[in-house]
């Protein structure tokens, strides 16, 4: 069997060494867009703060890779023939396949006034870390306040630059989290030295001398070195939309991985699978759930049909203040309960939403013992054997929650 | 594959596993002088109440596929290929919290290791103990045979057979007209007593 694996990042890396444990004997090609090796995004704002080295960032060295896999690197896929079962890579080589998988991942969403000449940059990729360090001397500006931009603040902030966070929500982390936790997030922040602006936004950039000016919306004025934008990510379907393939927001597959074309599966950011926490496709764009789908990507193209159970979007952001584990959705919406628990001590806190019995949104802050039980629970979809306060308040133990499943 | 079986009926928390896997990765691995180290050694496996106050010993399970391993964003937990024990390298660790948010019992703490770093910390079945030819320090302690190191088939093979002997010989009692249902103590008694045959 002749595989074919687009993109070498976390779910193009996980599938192939899947394929590798479940069908030895195979032909497998890799082809990536990037000619640095297997690297983890995920470790580019530790890169950025000086903790490691570019070359600490690599998790899987070419060179040992067995004889069987061929790996393309700094080559891209410009189209694919589904019918006849071939990829065109932009070198101009044409790649057959029996099974191919399409983990071509995400790029940066770049809003309107985006503008690297204007010193506004995204983090995604290596190149974008070496064009920004430079730049970076005294003071920065990041624009929202997801786990990326507050993972680049505080990254920027260990090289003692001096960072503001422009956010233009109520509170830091405010598609995950309910008011009261973003509150916490928010409060220890500006302890650790980062100056929060929240409910605003940047209506233009201006380069002046040596440092971008920075208009918001409220009409204040900013200064700063560089301006790194973390405004999410967008799924690249281009390939995927060239090829006939059917695409939503991200690539549409079924409960296998499967793609509409036949012998196409999709894993990653670029692919939209099943949410359990809010029952519908969604794309959770977070390194463990891209692995996770590289995974049963693999079991199912390898012929061992393998349902993917569906993902939820699950975060860790630990800092030298507290631990914020998330999972799920913690909304107080309609039909969901929010059940929690402080102790102001030891400054900790844990959270569970449910919806009729059934976990749906967890947030512990500073208590990561359990953390993973709970998020299991909620990735089970089932009801909760026990009362939810006494998950919260530490009474059940994972053999009083785990017994029923 | 041999892995540390956890049997909870049996445990009495007496936590003797805690204190001999803490002195088993300290760095004199003396009993006496391992309290006293610079970086206290933490045990890997906890002793847990249940809602019925019963204790219910917890530790890595070295699952297949592992989350942990999958949420590992540095690739610092990986699989021993020979023994298939997922184990942490604490020198790619960089204490990002990942692995505790993917485990599903719970097992993973954080705690200084060398050099003040901090990294994720598990049980790593006493492997070096293993290189030796010793089993785990946790199961060489346990008294009451709550942790076992075998098989995961063997053992429950073994539970099997004592099953199919207990049923057999409930028959065969009940043929000698030994009452319909004798207490299930005389068939333990009556197995231990074929065993000894």
């Amino acid at each position: 069997m002749d595989y074919l694996i687009i993109g070498m990042s976390a779910a193009g890396l996980s599938c192939m060494d899947t394929l590798l444990r479940v069908s030895p004997d195979s032909r497998i090609t890799v082809v990536s867009g990037e000619k640095f090796p297997p690297y983890c995004r995920c470790l580019l704002t530790y890169c950025l703060s000086g903790k490691l080295r570019e070359e600490q960032m690599i998790i899987r060295d070419p060179s040992s890779l067995p004889p069987n896999v061929r790996l393309i690197a700094g080559n891209d896929v410009v189209g694919l023939e589904t019918s006849g079962r071939k990829a065109l890579l932009s070198s101009g080589e044409e790649i057959r396949y029996d099974r191919l998988l399409i983990a071509t991942g995400a790029h940066a969403v770049k809003p309107g006034y985006a503008d690297e000449q204007k010193r506004a940059f995204t983090l995604r990729g290596i190149d974008d870390a070496r064009k920004m360090a430079p730049f970076v001397k005294g003071k920065a500006a990041v624009l929202g306040g997801g786990f990326v931009g507050i993972k680049t603040a505080l990254g920027l902030l260990e090289r003692r630059v001096k960072v503001t966070m422009i956010i233009s929500s109520a509170y830091p982390l405010s598609m995950v989290l309910d008011a009261g936790t973003g509150r916490f997030v928010e409060r220890d922040l500006k302890e650790l030295g980062l100056q929060i602006l929240t409910e605003e936004d940047i209506t233009g950039l201006d380069m002046k001398d040596d440092a971008v000016r920075l208009s918001l919306k409220s009409g204040r004025e900013l200064e700063a070195d560089a301006a790194v934008i973390g405004k999410g990510v967008a799924p690249r379907v281009s390939l995927a939309k060239k090829a006939g393939i059917r695409i939503d927001l991200g690539i549409t597959v079924n409960e296998y991985l499967e793609t509409s074309s036949e012998g196409i599966y999709a894993a990653g950011d670029c692919c939209e699978a099943i949410d359990i926490a809010r029952k519908r496709p969604w794309i959770n764009a977070v390194w463990p759930v891209a692995v996770e789908q590289g995974y049963f990507a693999a079991l199912n193209m390898a012929g061992i049909p393998s349902v993917y159970p569906g993902s939820i979007g699950v975060n860790s952001l630990k800092t030298p203040l507290f631990h914020l584990i998330s999972g799920g959705i913690l909304k107080e919406t309609e039909g969901v309960t929010i059940f929690e628990d402080y102790v102001p001590s030891t400054n900790q806190m844990r959270k569970l939403a449910v919806r009729e019995n059934v976990p749906v949104g967890m947030a512990f802050y500073n208590s990561p013992e359990d953390a993973g039980v709970v998020i299991n629970l909620i990735k089970k979809g089932a009801p909760l054997a026990v009362h939810p306060e006494k998950i919260v308040k530490r009474e059940a133990s994972v053999m009083d929650v785990l017994k029923p499943l | 594959m041999k892995v540390v079986v956890v049997k909870p009926e049996r445990c009495v928390g007496c936590l003797q596993c805690r204190f001999a896997c803490s002195v088993a990765h300290s760095a004199t691995l003396s009993p006496f002088s391992a309290p006293f180290e610079d970086i206290l050694s933490k045990p890997r496996i906890h002793i847990g109440l249940t809602a019925g106050k019963e204790p219910f010993p917890n530790k890595c399970r070295h699952c297949d596929p592992a989350p942990c391993e999958m949420s590992c964003i540095t690739k610092a937990i990986y699989r021993e290929a020979a023994s298939g024990t997922v184990l942490i390298n604490p020198e790619r660790c960089i204490n990002c919290g990942m692995c505790a948010m993917a485990c599903p019992f719970g097992v993973i703490r954080y705690h200084v290791f060398i050099d003040n770093k901090t990294s994720a910390h598990k049980c790593d079945q006493c492997i070096a103990r293993q290189r030796q030819g010793k089993i785990p320090a946790c199961v060489e302690v346990c008294k009451v045979g709550a942790l076992l190191f075998e098989d995961y088939n063997a053992n429950m093979d073994r539970k099997t057979d004592e099953m199919a002997s207990l049923v057999y010989l409930g028959i065969r009692g009940q043929e000698h007209g030994q009452g319909p249902y004798p207490s299930l103590i005389s068939y333990k008694r009556l197995l231990k007593e074929l065993k000894g045959r």
